[in-house]
């Protein structure tokens, strides 16, 4: 092959003849690779013949199902707990199950005996 | 049946015809499995993905536009195959190939009617780029243009003729103690 060959666009006769002859596959097995590609054709058009959203959806039917019931759950939760009735606002938190409560205790001209502060802290409400 | 068209042998496979469909790959086999080879040495591997190819080439049959030539079609699908196998199979082994075994390893049945200059070619090309190697035997073995093996390999034209300019520079460089001794 020549330098002009290299630069040639046209397909080079020489060399070409030497790769296929590298490349060639051993003699005497065309006809086994075709019938091992024929034997497989049967298989290739089953799969072929199946819609790929049937196979998408016989794959994911099973799970909607379990998503459709784990979000029917959640909105069973979320709207118990939104019915629940609010009890717990600020003036019943801060009132005191006995004695003087918080905002007399801010309030007073005089401070508070200790013990008093410590019962209320720790006083179970 | 060897003398119906291209076009035939494709409209009766897609019909459903499997004796056409053999027809095809009759016609096509030497070419598909040559280019697996030029894309990934071992000789096994390549028949595995050219049946890859042929079999996936059925199943795409309907999306073919049968104006245009099936052979440049049906090479890209054998090509893609190949190159799956051989990304594959780079996952599979960390290390490189030995270029002693390149080749698909010792055969003792077939090494022993390979021609020396086929045993340099075959080294030769195992140092190429998989697409560098697999644009010279588009162009030089298969007789596909330019234009051709840029459709099949996914790549500029451009690009084509550097690969084939680079290959043939290689092989060249590569074959010259041969061609003088």
């Amino acid at each position: 092959m020549t330098d002009e060959r290299m630069f040639d666009h046209r397909p080079d006769p020489e060399l070409g003849a030497a790769l296929r002859q590298a490349l060639e596959p051993r003699d005497g097995t065309q006809a086994a690779f075709v019938d091992r590609v024929l034997v497989r054709y049967d298989a290739a058009q089953a799969a072929a013949g199946v819609p790929t959203w049937d196979v998408l959806a016989a794959w994911a039917r099973p799970r909607v199902a379990a998503a459709v019931a784990v979000a029917a759950l959640c909105g069973f939760l979320v709207g118990r707990a939104l019915q629940a009735p609010d009890d717990a606002s600020f003036d019943t938190a801060f009132e005191p199950t006995s004695g003087p409560g918080l905002a007399a205790l801010v309030t007073a001209s005089a401070p508070p005996d200790a013990s008093v502060v410590f019962a209320s802290l720790v006083e179970p409400r | 049946m060897g003398s119906e068209t291209e076009g035939e042998l494709v409209a009766r496979t897609r019909a459903g015809d499997k004796a056409a469909f053999g027809a095809l790959v009759d016609r096509y086999a030497g070419q598909a499995r040559r280019v697996a080879r030029a894309v990934l040495d071992d000789p096994d591997e390549a028949d595995d993905a050219a049946q890859d190819g042929f079999l996936s080439a059925l199943v795409k049959l309907d999306r073919y536009d049968a104006r245009r030539p099936f052979g440049p079609w049906l090479m890209r699908i054998v090509a893609n195959a190949a190159t799956d196998r051989r990304r594959r199979r780079r996952v599979r082994r960390a290390e490189p190939l030995d270029p002693g075994l390149v080749g698909g390893g010792p055969r003792p049945d077939t090494e022993a009617v390979r021609s020396e200059l086929g045993d340099r070619l075959r080294a030769a090309l195992a140092e190429l780029s998989p697409r560098r190697r697999t644009a010279v035997v588009l162009f030089d073995v298969e007789g596909y243009s330019h234009a051709e093996i840029a459709e099949i390999l996914g790549i500029p034209e451009g690009t084509v003729r550097s690969e084939v300019f680079h290959a043939r520079r290689r092989l060249r460089t590569l074959l010259a103690d041969w061609k003088g001794a």
